[in-house]
């Protein structure tokens, strides 16, 4: 049997081919994902291994919990610098040294700032003992000394063009200042600390520019020889005060790749979603295709039954022939993984991430989960073909039986309007009830288990809407195709389905996000100015806001903070602002209470926050900061249109400053003085803070096109990653009409011989296809809207307020699925233009 | 039907040389056709210098042992098979002088075909499948005609039914339908009995016989059962590729005879 298997698959190679490749392009992603994520670990477990490699023990604040590192920063409570001569008069101490880091900014030689996508910009002490910098060596030039010295990291000095003894221009947190570069660093053989800018001073120096003046965050500790690290951090444990940790340098280290693994984890679960998206549409082609496959061999199976096959025997051939293609589309996807992993590296690169480099991460596992996925995959979609293999009787062998349809069962129809009508009603209810995020995702699943039953009644609605016009090569001979195949026709379309439900779900929230920025600018902005850092920068300088706020043309400055805490035990970001003004730049929709009432002591909750922690205006709510912990403070109102600063709790500086390190600004709202022409206002700042180059001057309109532009370029790369799955479900498409043109050779050959042109031929083919696709298509872009409806109620607490549908977009979407159908129809219709009109007559 | 005893001609070669002036007599001709199979030493000569008139408003049955060509001379007279020398025509068209989208235009125009099994299209209805040359030329069959077609088809009932739902010879009727349609110079009937029991077969020839008879069309059958080929007007022989025999106003017996003598 297992011979009949192999020699079936390889008969055709192009079906092979197509089927492998509906599986492949899901097991790519589930390969590409753990390749990519294991080779950054393990490159971030050398690195962090490397820098900590002379660090024996290292000395900070304890955290009062672990929050966002993307949002502190890292930050922890500074500490007294006295605690350096502290841990240094430990025994076995031989080298301790206190360390600051803190924002710093630098700019390239014409003045612009460098500023890698999303990475950080640092400025650091560099420590005087060499040896405690591990792999962190100087490539060029010597360590800074006195408060007129830095050095760079080489990635950053070959960026900003700088050469030794250039003088360098640094935005720091209290403006801006001019350092001599005497040396460069390197980490091993990176550049950069994941494209990561660094600066370097002398520990003095550092306090003094970093804001962190009389204090230290970390005591960096080397022992004596001969004495163990975990000996000596217990032996220092024991002089800190309360709040005050020792850790050994290999558990920093891990603690550091952890908070990688943390970050890494969204985006691995992301690729994962992608994944199963292709996968699942990667099944239904395989479904679809054995199900051809085994009606058209139906006769072969007979004739193996007669001469002596037992079912067993022929489950196992079927199941043997999806096993091979499961391990071989398993296989290629896994070596098309790390190619994967490998161009998102250098994607990451080119943007500016610099990942060091290591050799490629293939674990045990990843290779175990692409072969299994592959697998399980293609024996799982394959058994219900298999099954109907086994059903076949040795009789038919006999009989000319041509390959038909067959009928679609009352139950399922039932069951298939059924579930459909629940799963559509469930998804409307999500949508009127709101913040329903598992629900909608568990109604869509419904839904399509619904149409998936209710398919081939789909097909066959859609094939009698389409019955119409001349007979003879028109839609009506492709529409009876799709009619009496509506099995197959609903298998292939439904592969389409999967990927337009979620990209037109994606669509709609996408625009409704848009939307809701639009509306949060108009409805809640009253502010002429909002200042930002320019791309995804820490924050603003607060001397900027100094700066501002002596200006006569500048009637309010608010400045705007922001950093992870916990609220009554729920993660969450809190927002500080200033108090005067704060009603003149913002309308912040006070529900309850008073915006008068926000002293230091109180904060503001959203409405939505508010209600999920049942609290109200008097109550008090217990934050607690990663630096400080516990801060008790009252509730003085509610407002309902945070949307705009993405608040949920607003309290003010003087709290937030006693509690959070860093003064950067996350953004200053500015009013103009009145009769100022905002057009020149807007010039006038711009030119005023020419010395702070990561400053962004945005008028209202501006703040919307900025968040609009990131909307669109996040719907742009899920938009591309889900097309990968629409090509998945064309290949399936391609192989179900390649296999249906094959049937049908009888048929065609006589639609030539009595006058239809090969024209006519592809004609009929290429309409059958586009019936397709647009079944899968439209039944796709309803679910998806839908979906992306209740998705969007789900997600208003995001800042989601308004609902949109981009008619337009699904329009373009319908039309691109209607010239994909004519797409995948070129092969398939060519083929069947060929038919040999003879042959096809003649035989038997 | 006629019953007498006719004489047995030698091929009708004489006169055909001169063809060319008369090309408008005939419904289809072929001159010294031959078809070549192959190269070398797998060549086989499938028609070897046949020289053939079907005059119109002729009922022509073509008869000969497998392998004698027959098919072969059909498929080349009706275009959908090249000849490797020599001239078919249709009407005075010369099939080689056409591209193969103009000679497909020309069965569907001017040619009907019914084939032994498998002549109907299973997702149209029997109307459908008679229209079918129509409405790939996207005209509107003729109403009257589809009509005078229909009813001495005597299938009025079972138009709007798929072909799994008509019986065998139904089936059959309705392909002659199909290839009526379009009132064509010539019928063109491959083994039209070849699937029918004897009692849709003998239904089936004595329809072929009304549509030259009384609708005045040409039709031309291959078939190896000189029951059937007794139906028609005319009884063409064939053996290795050549013309061998021709029979007038045939009977089964005649044909038997000659047969047999062939076979020897």
């Amino acid at each position: 049997m297992l011979r009949v298997s192999l020699r079936n698959l390889l008969v055709n190679k192009l079906r092979l081919f197509l089927t492998v490749t509906a599986v492949t392009v899901g097991v790519t992603f589930v390969s590409g994902t753990f390749v990519l994520s294991d080779t950054m670990l393990k490159a971030f477990d050398q690195l962090y291994a490397g820098l900590t490699s002379g660090t024996d023990v290292v000395v900070k604040s304890e955290a009062a919990y672990d929050a966002d590192i993307a949002v502190t920063g890292g930050q922890v409570r500074p500490m007294d610098d006295t605690i350096v001569a502290t841990v240094g008069e430990v025994p076995g101490v031989a080298v301790a040294e206190g360390g600051v880091t803190g924002f710093a900014l630098v700019l390239d030689q014409q003045g612009e700032a460098i500023q890698p996508g999303g990475a950080p910009t640092f400025g650091t002490s560099i420590t005087v003992d060499r040896r405690l910098a591990g792999a962190a060596t100087f490539r060029a030039g010597r360590a800074p000394s006195g408060p007129h010295e830095m050095v760079l990291d080489a990635r950053t000095v070959e960026k900003g063009g700088y050469a030794l003894g250039d003088p360098v221009d640094v935005v720091l947190q209290d403006g801006p200042r001019t350092f001599r570069l005497v040396g460069v660093v390197g980490f091993g053989e990176t550049d950069s600390l994941l494209g990561a800018t660094l600066s370097g001073f002398d520990l003095a120096t550092a306090q003094r520019v970093l804001g962190k003046e009389g204090v230290v965050d970390e005591v960096d500790v080397m022992a004596a020889d001969g004495i163990d690290a975990e000996e000596l951090r217990d032996r220092v444990a024991q002089v800190l005060p309360a709040g005050i940790e020792a850790l050994t340098g290999a558990q920093v280290a891990e603690d550091g790749t952890q908070a990688v693994r943390d970050s890494m984890g969204i985006f691995t679960t992301i690729m994962l979603v992608f994944a199963g998206v292709s996968v699942l549409v990667g099944s239904f082609v395989i479904w679809n295709t054995f199900n051809v496959l085994v009606a058209q061999r139906r006769r072969e199976v007979a004739l193996l039954r007669a001469v002596g096959a037992t079912r067993r025997q022929v489950l196992t051939g079927v199941l043997a022939e999806a096993a091979v293609i499961g391990l071989v589309a398993g296989g290629t996807g896994l070596v098309l993984g790390v190619g994967l992993a490998a161009g998102i590296r250098s994607l990451l690169d080119v943007i500016g991430v610099e990942i060091p480099t290591t050799s490629p991460a293939i674990e045990p596992r990843t290779v175990v989960a692409a072969l299994a996925v592959g697998l399980i995959v293609t024996m799982v979609a394959a058994i219900a073909p298999a099954w109907a293999a086994t059903r076949v009787a040795p009789m038919e062998a006999l009989r000319n039986a041509v390959p038909a349809g067959g009928g679609v069962g009352r139950g399922r129809l039932v069951a298939g309007w059924v579930v459909t009508g629940t799963g559509l009603a469930a998804l409307a209810g999500c949508a009127v009830v709101g913040d329903q995020r598992w629900g909608t995702v568990l109604a869509t699943a419904t839904t399509f288990v619904g149409l998936v039953l209710a398919g081939p009644t789909l097909a066959r609605g859609m094939a009698r809407l389409a019955d119409h016009g001349p007979r003879g090569g028109g839609w009506r001979m492709a529409a009876r195709n799709v009619a009496r195949s509506s099995r197959r026709s609903a298998a292939s379309a439904l592969a389409l389905t999967i990927g337009l439900t979620v990209v037109a779900a994606v669509a709609v929230t996408a625009t409704s996000l848009k939307a809701s920025v639009s509306d949060a600018v108009s409805g809640g902005n009253r502010s002429d100015l909002i200042l930002e850092p320019a791309g995804a920068g820490l924050g603003v300088s607060p001397s900027v806001a100094r700066l501002l706020r002596q200006r006569e043309d500048v009637a309010d400055v608010v400045e705007l903070r922001e950093t992870a805490a916990q609220v009554d035990g729920h993660a969450s970001l809190v927002t500080a602002m200033d108090t005067a003004g704060l009603d003149r730049v913002i309308d912040l929709g006070v529900e309850s209470g008073s915006l008068d009432d926000l002293a230091p002591g109180s904060l503001l909750v959203g409405t939505t926050a508010a209600d999920d922690l049942g609290v109200g205006v008097g109550d008090t709510v217990t934050v607690t900061f990663p630096e400080t912990g516990d801060t008790d403070l009252t509730v003085v109102g509610t407002f309902g249109r945070g949307s705009l600063i993405r608040a949920s709790y607003v309290m003010t500086l003087p709290d937030f400053s006693a509690n959070v390190t860093s003064q950067l600004d996350g953004a200053i709202l500015v009013n103009s003085t009145p009769g100022t022409d905002p057009g020149r206002a807007k010039a006038a700042i711009g030119a005023a803070l020419d010395d702070y180059p990561n400053v962004t001057v945005n008028d209202p309109a501006d703040i919307t096109r900025k968040a609009q532009q990131s909307v669109d370029q996040l719907l742009g790369i899920v938009t591309a990653m889900l097309l990968l799955a629409v090509v998945v479900a064309i290949l399936g498409i391609v192989n179900t009409l390649v296999l249906s043109v094959v049937e049908r050779t009888r048929e065609l050959g006589l639609l030539r011989a009595v006058g239809g042109t090969r024209r006519q031929v592809r004609t009929v083919v290429r309409r059958e296809s586009v019936l397709i696709s647009l079944l899968g298509a439209l039944t796709g872009i309803v679910l998806g809207t839908v979906a992306g409806i209740a998705l969007s109620r789900a997600l208003v607490e995001e800042g989601v307020t308004t609902l949109a549908v981009p008619t337009l977009t699904l329009v373009v979407y319908l039309v691109v699925a209607a010239a994909v159908g004519v797409l995948a129809a070129i092969g398939p219709a060519r083929r069947a233009s060929r038919v040999d009109v003879l042959r096809a007559i003649t035989t038997e | 039907m006629a019953s007498h005893r006719a004489p047995v001609t030698p091929p009708t070669t004489a006169g055909v040389e001169s063809g060319d002036d008369v090309a408008g007599e005939y419904a289809a001709c072929a001159r010294h056709a031959v078809k070549v199979y192959g190269a070398g030493d797998t060549e086989v000569r499938a028609l070897d210098d046949v020289t053939l008139e079907l005059p119109p408003g002729q009922f022509t049955a073509i008869m000969g042992p497998s392998g004698s060509g027959k098919s072969t001379l059909m498929h080349c007279l009706a275009g959908l098979d090249t000849l490797t020398s020599g001239q078919a025509l249709i009407g005075g068209t010369d099939l080689a002088s056409l591209s193969d989208r103009e000679r497909t235009i020309l069965r569907r125009d001017r040619l009907g075909f019914v084939f032994q099994a498998f002549n109907l299209l299973p997702t149209l209805t029997a109307e459908e499948n008679i229209t079918l040359p129509a409405d790939l030329a996207g005209r509107t069959a003729d109403p009257e005609w589809l009509a005078t077609v229909v009813s001495a088809l005597d299938i009025a009932d079972r138009l709007h039914h798929r072909p799994s739902e008509l019986s065998g010879g139904q089936q059959q009727r309705v392909a002659v339908g199909r290839a009526l349609i379009s009132r064509p110079e010539v019928v063109f009937a491959d083994e039209p009995t070849g699937a029918l029991d004897s009692r849709a077969s003998t239904e089936l020839l004595r329809f072929l016989r009304s549509v030259v008879d009384d609708l005045h069309q040409t039709v031309v059958m291959v078939t190896h059962d000189p029951g059937a080929a007794a139906y028609a007007d005319r009884v063409v022989f064939l053996a290795d590729g050549a013309v061998v025999v021709e029979l007038l106003d045939p009977t089964r017996e005649r044909i038997l005879d000659i047969m047999g003598r062939l076979d020897d």
